[in-house]
């Protein structure tokens, strides 16, 4: 009988459901959300792009030798280890905005994989560009110390 | 004798989450006979572990092994791991850890009897038990930054101070948790209709529970005391933190439920205790070792002893990671016990001995 009149008391009670997504559910302050980063304060030493487990950090480099950061929302597992392995405070940081579900193309895995091998392809482009310079250079330096001994 | 029928139930099931096949041979009603089929579910979680990642991402992708021991598995593979690269970790990221696994214990456990609730056709119960389960799942969040991948455990120690803020909250949830927790108590324990369903379905002996090497509720609920956090003292201090084992001695399904929820009495004793005592220490060991030679890990998982073997070979990826989980020791048993019962309580049993099939087939 007990039970019979808390049924009846409950249809007027504030259902505990959340109508999430169109209502925000509880966020902590820390939240592991979006990994953002902030170009000034970055030393490019890739520490955060070894860490990564599931590699959604990647950096391409162009023949210059100017590192580009990306970063793929889709990948990214939110565990926060890029944050713990950089060396500059703030040059990656974690904000507890947290990750869209992919309701567009554009925000699932969209060409990831191949960036994430272009980007690895263009380092090593530089790398070998870097080579070629440097073996230029010798030979530069070879000619000219060949033509002072020469005069 | 009368007609033998056999009856299927799974992979997918409508009252059965798990990707888990049984095979009934039923007279008359009545389970005589029971196959289970399992492994439906490989992903290749190991063989990713020892090729592809290095050895301190793995606690990343066992965290992913299953969405509710996630703290279990990447504690027990974090103890495997500074076992191999032979580091201490601090006392506070002990403590942390207990902390978490608790916490993660109460979910477990909650969850599980809300599905013995549902199976057994309360359905209003089930809302409850799932209502009330929501809290832990904010705290972790608060604590962990996460609900389900906590992340927590690392190779050396854990990755997140508790905030004083946090522990506050945390023992305020807690103390409303209790009267919660007590009629939850009193439901599972005295409502007829659910004893009904409950009471000797799926029921196991000590013996057999013996002889089949039962492990967590399920051996606890047949009287067997077993339990890793009685029996390792060296990697986490259960002891010192309030810990004390419960054995019930029905062994049925509904001796299980009682045994869940005093478990969760002793759950909030822990976290209590936890955070009153918190150690000062930094959280993390740092080393530049790489791992090498053999070990192995225990751990209590909420569904009972979880197994962590790792070898390694002095490079950044390990030559091989074995994981046993509680479910796969309790398969033989899980048979032994749906034997003899009515076909029309299975989902009932089969929700009461919380298998999780995400971490056996992994
Ligand atoms: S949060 Fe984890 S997965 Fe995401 S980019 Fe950082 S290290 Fe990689
Ligand atoms: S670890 Fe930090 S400093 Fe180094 S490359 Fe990444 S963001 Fe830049």
């Amino acid at each position: 009988m007990k039970s019979f009149f808390k049924a009846l008391l409950n249809i007027f009670r504030k259902p505990v459901t959340v109508k999430y997504p169109s209502e925000k559910t509880f966020l902590p302050d820390d939240y592991r959300g979006l990994i953002g980063f902030n170009e000034d304060l970055c030393i490019w030493c890739r520490r955060c792009e070894m860490v990564c487990p599931p590699g959604a950090i990647v950096f391409s480099q162009d023949l210059e030798g100017k590192q580009t950061y990306h970063f793929s929302r889709a990948v990214c597992i939110y565990c926060g280890e890029c944050v713990r392995a950089c060396p500059k405070e703030g040059a990656i940081f974690q904000s507890n905005e947290p990750a869209n579900f992919a309701v567009k193309e554009s925000d699932i895995n969209n060409n990831w994989n191949r960036l994430f091998d272009e980007a690895l392809e263009s380092r090593i482009a530089y790398a070998a560009e870097k080579k070629r310079r440097a073996a230029e250079k010798v030979v530069a330096a070879k000619k000219e110390e060949e033509s002072k001994t020469v005069t | 004798m009368g007609k033998q029928y056999e009856i299927p139930l799974g992979a997918q099931h409508i009252s059965l989450l798990e990707p888990l096949h049984f095979k009934f041979t039923t007279e008359n009603e009545r389970i005589v006979d029971t196959q289970a089929n399992l492994f439906y579910v490989h992903r290749g979680i190991e063989a990713a572990c020892c090729s592809k990642f290095k050895f301190r991402q793995v606690s990343f992708v066992v965290g992913r092994v299953c969405g509710l021991c996630s703290i279990s598995h990447s504690t027990a593979y974090s103890q495997v791991a500074e076992k191999l690269v032979k580091i201490e970790i601090p006392r506070r990221a002990k403590y942390l850890r207990m902390l978490v696994i608790e916490m993660d214990r109460i979910h477990s456990h909650l969850l599980c009897l809300s599905h013995v609730a549902e199976n057994s056709g309360y359905e209003a119960l089930f809302m409850k038990t799932m209502q009330y389960r929501e809290f832990v799942m904010e705290l972790l969040e608060a604590v962990c930054g996460n609900r389900i991948q906590y992340d927590f455990s690392i190779v050396g120690g854990v990755t997140r101070d508790l905030k004083p803020m946090v522990a506050e909250i945390i023992l305020k949830r807690l103390k409303i948790f209790l009267p919660q927790l007590d009629e939850l108590m009193d439901i599972y324990k005295n409502n007829w209709t659910l004893s009904l369903k409950n009471k000797n379905a799926g029921a196991i002996t000590r013996a057999d529970a013996m002889r089949l090497n039962v492990v967590g509720p399920f051996a606890r609920a047949a009287g067997l005391a077993v339990d890793v956090r009685n029996e390792t003292e060296d990697l986490l201090p259960w002891k010192e933190v309030g810990f004390e084992m419960i054995t019930e001695t029905g062994g049925d399904a509904y001796a299980r439920n009682i045994l869940r929820l005093r478990e969760l009495y002793i759950s909030k004793r822990i976290i209590e205790n936890i955070i009153h005592g918190l150690p000062e220490s930094p959280l993390v060991t740092e080393t530049k070792a790489f791992p090498d030679g053999e070990a192995v890990a225990r751990i209590e998982a909420p569904r009972g002893e979880l197994f962590y073997y790792a070898k390694g070979n002095k490079t950044q990826v390990l030559e091989r990671l074995k994981i046993k989980a509680p479910t796969f020791s309790n398969v033989a048993a899980m048979v032994e016990a749906l034997n003899g019962n009515e076909y029309g309580s299975a989902p009932a049993i089969i929700a009461s001995f919380d298998p999780c099939l995400s971490c056996t087939a992994r």
